[in-house]
């Protein structure tokens, strides 16, 4: 079987989770404080999460192109696949960056104009932390993603309708794109993750940061091609695939897990070391108030890993593989939570502090709520500063798991849709032979 | 080991010809001694039926031994031993013994791995080692049989069958 149906069982099971997803995020918005913070903060985390995997899958595609790497061409398609969330992913993040524009949310402490004009930091940083600029390098960098891979997979798909090609035209091609792909994936990302997730903290900087998020999209990203590639070939598809394929994909988990632990702790002792007030606000405020997440995030995405995949067998086996998959899947979904959560809910509280006065006296038809706004962001401020739980942002509730089980629902629709599109396996790639004869 | 030993052995130009013997030896039922190559061939380990090596295991101890020796020497030398404040930081600053901790595990694993390989091989200074011919370390696989288990007439017709460059015999010792 060369060719992947949709099933109608796992449409089914994928259109619920949506459903489930959908709900969530309704109930949500209608349980949420006046600036929806619970709303937009699972919306900014869900669609930065799984936009990532589909960058870091069209990462590996160039990369491994430009590698003359040939073990994963069989399945190649399964990271094309991946990269159809793409457009997707653009929307979401269209959909933040014009919410900065006309205030559908209060993520990100730079866009309020009032505070930046007060904050010297923030307004030496208003050259690159602004809406505007957000915008324009959401769509300008995510759009030439698309752009490039779906060209790479346009030569890939027209490989397989041509005959064999002594030349390798097509191969070349892709060469051709995936050579230009990646230096633009390896420095644009970096500003994308600035702009997305780093200025949540807007006074904070790390030069590690964004390596540290490339490391855990990626880690999430091979974690989601192993269960793919072993509930496929569970449905009797890629039955063409060996064990040698599996430890590979198994391999990269855990090395990539390391690399992860290598940048999280890089990071982490730079400023622990340094000491500096402004830096280590960081990790304070994820240490003091989130200790459990921040401690399990380590030790799940390191140690469970490095544990459990050390050995040659475990590797091969697909209960221990499937298992490290999903839950070292979660628990990078976790690692953003941390990142995003901490950040937005302190701008909430800041936002709803000083933004009853000013929205009280500028506008008399909103004077009511902002008084109620007024009341809430007095116990939520309360609740803070004695670090308090707070629902939905202490530790993920049912409803962040809901509207991750959402993104995650349209993720693999989206992703097994792409995947029916193609042949599984190409036709007439160079390095074909050398994958399906794959050996470790 | 100290009686000589004759033996005789076939070079091939390939390692493909030379997994196709291994396969007809194996069918024939021809005890082979030993098989030579320049580099690692894939799949040939299982053919010989040689076990997984245990190299790793013994790695992996190095590399605990290594990761104790480095943290609970530090977290003796910065506690009792030696105590100095670094950067107004704790005696026991777990993170900043991290890299060392790291550092020595590496070290452990791969000094204690290469010199058990060696001990394991019989390698090491002033070792002189017995091999059949020099090209098994350039360019030629070689598979070599005992002659008083396999006779030479068989093996030279085996070595004739399966496409050898060469056939020799020589006594080692």
């Amino acid at each position: 079987m060369n060719q992947y149906t949709l099933s109608s069982g796992l449409r089914t099971i994928l259109l619920v989770l949506m459903g489930i997803g959908a709900l969530c995020m309704g109930i949500t918005w209608f349980g949420d404080d006046a600036l929806h913070t619970r709303f937009w903060s699972n919306f900014l985390h869900n669609s930065v999460f799984f936009t990532g995997i589909a960058v870091m899958a069209s990462f590996f595609i160039a990369a491994s192109i430009l590698a003359y790497a040939g073990w994963y061409t069989a399945f190649k398609r399964v990271f094309e696949a991946i990269t159809a969330f793409l457009p997707y992913g653009l929307g979401f993040m269209v959909i933040l960056a014009l919410g900065n524009y006309f205030h559908l949310h209060h993520l990100y402490h730079w866009t309020d104009e009032a505070e930046v004009a007060k904050d010297p930091i923030l307004a030496g940083k208003a050259g690159f932390l602004n809406k505007n600029f957000y915008l324009f390098v959401t769509v300008l960098f995510v759009g030439a993603y698309i752009f490039l891979i779906e060209k790479i997979k346009s030569f890939s798909r027209a490989e397989d309708n041509g005959g064999v090609d002594a030349n390798f035209t097509m191969h070349k091609n892709q060469r051709f794109y995936a050579a230009i792909l990646l230096p633009i994936i390896g420095f644009t990302s970096v500003i994308l993750i600035w702009q997305w997730i780093m200025s949540v903290d807007a006074h904070w900087y790390s030069t590690m940061f964004a390596w540290y998020c490339l490391a855990s999209f990626f880690v999430a990203m091979v974690c989601f091609v192993s269960l793919a590639l072993l509930y496929l070939r569970a449905n009797g598809y890629y039955q063409n695939l060996s064990q040698h394929h599996i430890h590979d994909m198994g391999k990269f988990i855990f090395a990539f897990s390391i690399f992860w632990t290598y940048l999280w702790f890089s990071q982490f002792m730079l400023i622990w070391y340094a000491n500096i007030g402004e830096e280590t606000i960081y990790f304070k405020e994820r240490y003091d108030n989130y200790p459990v997440l921040f401690f399990a995030n380590l030790a799940v995405n390191f140690v469970l890993p490095f544990i459990v995949l050390l050995r040659n067998d475990t590797k091969r086996k697909i209960g221990t593989l499937s298992f490290v998959a999903i839950v070292v899947f979660i628990f990078h979904w976790v690692d953003f939570f941390l990142m995003v959560k901490p950040g937005t809910l302190h701008t909430a509280h800041a936002a709803m502090g000083h933004g009853a006065e000013e929205h009280g006296a500028e506008t008399g038809a909103h004077g009511a709520e902002a008084a109620g706004e007024h009341a809430v962001a007095a116990v939520a401020h309360g609740a803070e500063h004695a670090s308090s739980f707070v629902s939905g942002f202490t530790i993920p509730g049912l409803l962040e798991l809901g509207t991750m089980l959402g993104f995650f629902g349209l993720f693999t629709f989206v992703v097994l849709n792409a995947l029916s599109k193609a042949n599984l396996t190409p036709k007439h790639d160079p390095y074909l032979q050398e994958s399906l004869h794959h050996h470790v | 080991m100290s009686d000589h030993k004759e033996v005789i052995y076939g070079l091939y130009n390939d390692e493909t010809d030379l997994l196709k013997a291994v396969k007809t030896a194996k069918k024939d039922h021809m005890e082979i001694m030993d098989v030579y190559s320049p580099f690692p061939i894939h799949g040939l380990d299982p053919l010989l039926g040689l076990e997984e090596s245990r190299l790793h295991i013994a790695g992996f101890v190095y590399g605990m031994i290594g990761t104790l020796t480095a943290f609970l020497g530090m977290s003796w030398i910065f506690t009792k031993n030696w105590p100095i404040i670094f950067g107004g930081k704790p005696y026991w600053s777990v993170p900043a013994f991290i890299p060392i901790t790291f550092e020595l595990t590496v070290l452990f694993a791969a000094i204690g791995m290469v010199v058990t390989f060696y001990i394991v091989c019989g390698l090491g200074p002033g070792v002189t080692n017995v091999y059949l011919d020099d090209r098994i370390t350039d360019d030629k696989f070689c598979i070599a049989f005992d002659k008083s288990e396999v006779s030479e007439a068989e093996a030279k017709s085996f070595f004739e069958h399966t496409g050898a460059s060469e056939v020799n015999i020589k006594t080692i010792n």
